[in-house]
């Protein structure tokens, strides 16, 4: 140790923490003996109060701050002291306590420490109050620090110093901003066995802190940031690409709107004119319309007059006709009956002879009429034909009748009297064979005639029952002679002659008188011809006058019927006249009422109309010009533009407002509706242009992504590269029994290939070949890379931003000898509690050693509590690689450990703990036994 | 130590998820994971107290030690071991890194050759067609050790457990069968 070794010189607690008095040398490594729980660690823990100062970064294990305080500074006599070699010499840093509050200041000189410095010449320590002058009296101006500004002085922070304070700088810090950090590794030193892997993490983080760009990503608000344009952009194109056939339809409207307009604005002023000119049309026109009806119906009158007249004519005319016809007829006729009469003189000769005839007849009925009747000509014709007939009879049984029979056979009385009982045609019959009377035997009949006889007595016959009177009958039958009979019988027969020649006479009478009736009736139907013939000749004689007068009443019906026909015709016409005349004025009237109607109607009074010429219209190339008679039509029709235009606004307006509604809201920052329209129909005509723009945008808003990205990426890399020369430095001697000890970073896969994903996406859009590689939507729509913006932005929100620290876990890698290396996460499991121990502090004291600057090194203390689970020769490793940090050990056990050079036992006298130097015991190398003399 | 139950705001979802046996894979249940990385003592003590045992893994899972296994999911560990055996050896073949099993893609293609490959072996662990496979997957999906997205399974962090296994197996000297149940047993 010949060279001079900046650092601790030793450690003084004076009425603190238990010890009246204790004094630890820090020069080189110590060993505390002491049982458990008599204050070793509060000893070590006293240190906390100089060298890290801010309470909040001290740890007192269980222990309250307040009890802590109270515990250390019991009264304002209370102090705790640090004798520090500096480059600038000696200095002392100490802590008094302030009195019943427990309040503590601090304060620092240069120049050694003598504890009679601190004490009274009556043994009593020297309090608060008293102290710096106390000090200025030793010849040692102290100065009162506040916290903060001693803090600053230790740690070499030149910022916050005065010029004219003494160098105190303890800790030579790289980076004076880690002292933080320093502090709570240097606590952590002073109780090593809680270090665990997080804590090593989170140190190391802080230790490199300044080589890595240790920002927190928001990485979704990056995103967010980045790709708000484009998202915006996006969406806006999204919404027009839905919409497509809504603006196509809009741009329909629109077109037609400004149509609209530009006609509107051309017909304004003329249907203005119109208007003002119409009264006085509609007045004229209706005023010529009604006189024009009156003479139509003076007309009307006339001509029905007229026709009255010829109907009535026409009648007369026709009743001529008839007759006319009717005395042709009649003569045809009579022609025709008298076809075959050559002249009059040839009925007259006929008449005459008929007259003849019928005079005879007249003679020969006047003789006939002087005769007896008939029918008494008939009678006496069969009387006299009957006595003809019964003497012809007579005549022919004249020989052999009856009666002779008779008169043979019976006596004369009985004969007599049959003759007068039988009838004389009886006794006419002739008595032969088959004839009526039959004689087969003439006894039995004079029998019969004898018994007859009987019967008859004198003119009477008495038959059984009966008595018949005889003598007023004559006998029937006489015989006459042939002569006689044939006299007779020539008798009858001329009389018959001339009764049948009567009798012929009186019948033709009646005949004939027939026939001079007929006579007469011949001379009459003569005497009306001879009248009718006559006639004929005279109707013959004026032929051709008839048939002229009948030519005329032809012709006369025709014209009158002619005349009908016209008439009527121009009735017609007349009546059409009038309806047209009507139909107008009716059709003048619904204009004016229209007219009136659309006037009041008028929609272009109202905005826009007002200021419709300074709204975008398309010229109307129409010409405008009015005639009167369509004004009504064309005010309606312009009305209805007025209202179609309306309807169009209303319609745009909607359209609009769905489409805001949907999302679209792009163009509503120009200054009218009109231009907001147009800007969304040059944007939709260029759909596919904003579509690559919008990848464009995209991809740059990826490459911005990626630069920061690019930041994590570069600090993990930086960190694995401090991380392995961190490595090589505890591994410079070997610890324990391990072979293998490290700590290395073990990337989090997934995040690390999710930025690595977007870092060389934004590489091939930068290299520009991304628009032969992807399709259109390569950015907006890659999978891989959708899915690790993802995993970024889930780790980023769970997290509340991307470090450097989220990308990756520690492991330590442990392998003893003969082992393969094997990863642990947890150094308390790793292996046993001595190498555990070891492993600890030496990660520890490295990290220190890495922040501290290493052109100065001051030696610091750390302290190794139950050191007795370390063998030597680990004990000696550990104090050697400690020296080589910078640092110089303690150990604490209650055994002495004679690795170190210093073993102090701590004392105890009325229940305080005390250490003097005087209890110190040096071990040196035997092989070095020259003991120096203590100072 | 006394725990603040307010502080541990994400205790009803972490316990519901836990307790079904489901794995809590890092990337999958970001949030929960980094609820458990922030108060990881809190709740291990805590579930300790209600008699589960909480294991966290830094590689990326989490999920509750237990000692008995249904034989259902007996069986479905034996299977899905074997599977992910297979698989892997598969890989390894193709020369891919097993470590980066979570960037594989299983999708209906590598599983119809795994079945090619391997149907003998899987059809002795009464594997019967590549359906089986798939069913096998999507039971191991529910306890979180895979999950199904984008037409394809995805192996999660927690397959770890099977891969160190399978590492500790591949470094003993006889890796059969037997010591492969041994070891499933060991892991329920």
């Amino acid at each position: 140790m010949s060279l001079i070794q900046y650092g601790f010189q030793k450690l003084v607690l004076l009425n603190s923490a238990g010890y009246s008095r204790a004094e630890l040398p820090l020069d080189d490594s110590v060993s505390i003996i002491a049982p458990n729980n008599t204050g070793k660690t509060s000893l070590i823990n006293a240190l906390q109060f100089l060298l890290i100062l801010n309470k909040q970064h001290m740890e007192f294990g269980a222990h309250s701050f307040e009890n802590t305080r109270r515990f250390y500074f019991p009264d304002n006599s209370a102090y705790i002291l640090l004798e520090v070699l500096l480059p600038s010499g000696m200095a002392v840093i100490g802590c008094v306590g302030k009195g019943l509050s427990h309040d503590y200041e601090y304060f620092a000189y240069q120049g050694s420490l003598d504890l009679d410095d601190y004490r009274l010449d009556d043994g009593k320590l020297v309090t608060q109050p008293q102290l710096i002058g106390r000090l200025f009296e030793c010849g040692k101006p102290a100065k009162i620090y506040p916290q903060a500004e001693l803090r600053a002085l230790l740690y070499g922070n030149r910022q916050k110093q005065r010029s004219d304070d003494p160098d105190f700088t303890i800790f030579p810090l790289e980076f004076t901003s880690q002292a933080a950090t320093y502090q709570r590794i240097l606590t952590r030193t002073l109780r090593l066995d809680r270090l665990d892997s997080k804590e090593v993490k989170n140190y190391l983080l802080e230790i490199f802190k300044n080589d890595l760009q240790d920002r927190r990503v928001d990485f979704k608000s990056e995103w967010d940031k980045s790709f708000a344009d484009v998202n915006y952009d996006k969406s806006q194109y999204d919404a027009v690409f839905r919409n497509q056939t809504l603006i196509a339809d809009m741009e329909d409207n629109q077109q037609t709107r400004r149509t609209l307009r530009g006609k509107i604005t051309l017909w304004r002023p003329v249907i203005e004119q119109g208007l003002y000119e119409w009264e006085a049309y509609y007045n004229n026109t209706f005023e010529q319309l009604t006189q024009q009806l009156k003479g139509l119906v003076v007309d009307i009158q006339a001509l029905e007059n007229r026709q009255k007249a010829v109907y009535k004519d026409q009648a007369e005319t026709d009743n001529l006709l008839k007759g006319q016809q009717k005395i042709e007829q009649h003569c045809q006729e009579l022609t025709l009956r008298f076809e075959f009469v050559s002249d009059l003189l040839q009925l007259q000769n006929q008449r005459q002879s008929l007259q003849e005839q019928r005079d005879e007849r007249v003679r020969v009925i006047k003789n006939a009429e002087q005769q007896q009747s008939p029918e008494s000509i008939k009678r006496n014709l069969v009387k006299v034909g009957k006595e003809h007939a019964d003497l012809q009879r007579q005549l022919a049984s004249l020989n052999n009748n009856l009666y002779l029979q008779l008169q043979k056979l019976l006596p004369t009385d009985s004969f007599e009297l049959l003759t007068r009982l039988l009838a004389k045609s009886v006794l006419s019959l002739p008595a032969t064979e088959n004839s009526a009377v039959k004689l087969d035997n003439a006894v039995a009949f004079q029998s019969f005639a004898a018994q007859l006889e009987n019967n008859l007595s004198a003119n009477r016959l008495e038959l059984p029952g009966l008595s018949l009177d005889l003598s007023a009958l004559e006998a029937n039958l006489t015989l006459k002679t042939a002569q006689e009979l044939e006299t007779e019988i020539s008798d009858c027969k001329r009389q018959l002659v001339e009764l049948q020649n009567l009798l012929q006479t009186v019948e033709t009478l009646a005949e004939k008188k027939r026939q001079q009736q007929e006579l007469e009736r011949q001379i009459e139907v003569l005497d009306a011809d001879i009248t009718d013939y006559k006639e004929l000749l005279l109707m013959q004689a004026n032929g051709a006058e008839r048939l002229q007068i009948l030519a005329e009443v032809l012709q006369k019906l025709e014209a009158l019927k002619r005349e009908e026909l016209t008439l009527t015709d121009q009735k017609s016409s007349i009546s059409q006249q009038q309806d047209d005349n009507k139909i107008t004025q009716k059709e003048l009237q619904s204009q004016h009422q229209r007219i009136n109607n659309a006037r009041h109607q008028r929609l272009d009074q109202h905005p826009p109309f007002t200021y419709l010429e300074q709204l975008p219209f398309l010229p109307c190339m129409e010409m405008a010009k009015l005639a009167m008679p369509v004004l009504a039509d064309r005010i309606e029709s312009y009305n209805r533009d007025c209202q179609k235009l309306n309807t169009l606004d209303d319609n745009l307006n909607r359209q609009l407002m769905d489409l805001h509604r949907d999302g679209l809201n792009k163009f509503q920052t120009q200054d009218s509706t009109e231009q907001e329209l147009d800007a969304l129909f040059a944007y939709t005509v260029n759909l596919s242009q904003e579509q690559a723009a919008i990848e464009r945008k995209a991809r740059s808003a990826v490459v911005q992504i990626a630069a920061i990205l690019r930041d994590l990426r570069d600090s993990l890399e930086t960190l694995k590269r401090r991380m392995r020369e961190f490595n090589n430095k505890i591994n410079r001697r070997q610890l324990s029994d391990l072979k293998v000890f490290k700590i290395e970073p073990r990337e989090e896969e997934a995040l690390v290939k999710a930025i690595q994903t977007l870092i060389s996406t934004s590489e091939q859009v930068e290299s520009g070949n991304s628009f032969d590689l992807f399709d259109h939507n390569a950015v907006l729509d890659d999978k891989e890379l959708n899915h690790a913006k993802d995993t970024l932005i889930k780790e980023g929100e769970a997290r509340g931003g991307l470090r450097v620290e989220h990308l990756f876990r520690l492991v330590f890698i442990i392998a003893k000898e003969n082992q393969t290396p094997a990863e642990f996460e947890d150094i308390d499991s790793a292996a046993s509690n001595g190498t555990v121990l070891m492993a600890k502090l030496i990660t520890g004291l490295a990290m220190l050693n890495q922040m501290q600057d290493p052109r100065k090194t001051i030696k610091t203390a750390c302290y190794l509590d139950e050191a007795a689970s370390l063998d030597q020769h680990n004990q000696r490793n550990l104090i050697e690689i400690a020296a080589e940090f910078g640092f110089t050990l303690i150990f604490a056990s209650p055994e002495p450990q004679i690795t170190a050079r210093y073993c102090v036992p701590i004392g105890t006298t009325n229940g305080k703990n005390h250490i003097s130097r005087l209890n110190w015991q040096i071990l040196e190398p035997i092989n070095n036994a020259d003991l120096k003399p203590l100072p | 130590m006394t725990l603040i139950l307010t502080q541990l705001t994400q205790l009803q979802p972490l316990f519901k998820l836990l307790s079904s046996g489901t794995h809590l894979n890092r990337f999958q249940d970001t949030e929960l994971w980094v609820e458990l990385e922030n108060q990881q003592s809190h709740y291990q003590d805590l579930f300790a107290a209600l008699g589960f045992v909480l294991v966290v893994d830094g590689r990326g899972f989490a999920y509750f030690k237990t000692d008995q296994g249904s034989s259902y999911t007996g069986k479905l560990t034996r299977r899905l071991a074997l599977l992910l055996m297979l698989l892997f050896e598969y890989q390894a073949d193709q020369g891919l890194h097993l470590f980066q099993f979570q960037q594989w893609r299983l999708d209906t293609a590598l599983l119809e050759k795994l079945w090619q490959q391997y149907h003998a072996i899987l059809e002795a662990e009464e594997m019967n067609s590549p359906q089986m496979l798939t069913e096998i997957l999507d039971s191991a999906a529910r306890v979180g050790f895979l999950v199904f997205e984008d037409q394809a399974y995805r192996l999660l962090t927690a397959v770890h457990r099977y891969l160190d296994l399978f590492e500790e197996l591949a470094q003993a000297e006889r890796p059969d069968q037997l010591q492969v149940e041994n070891a499933e047993e060991a892991l329920f």
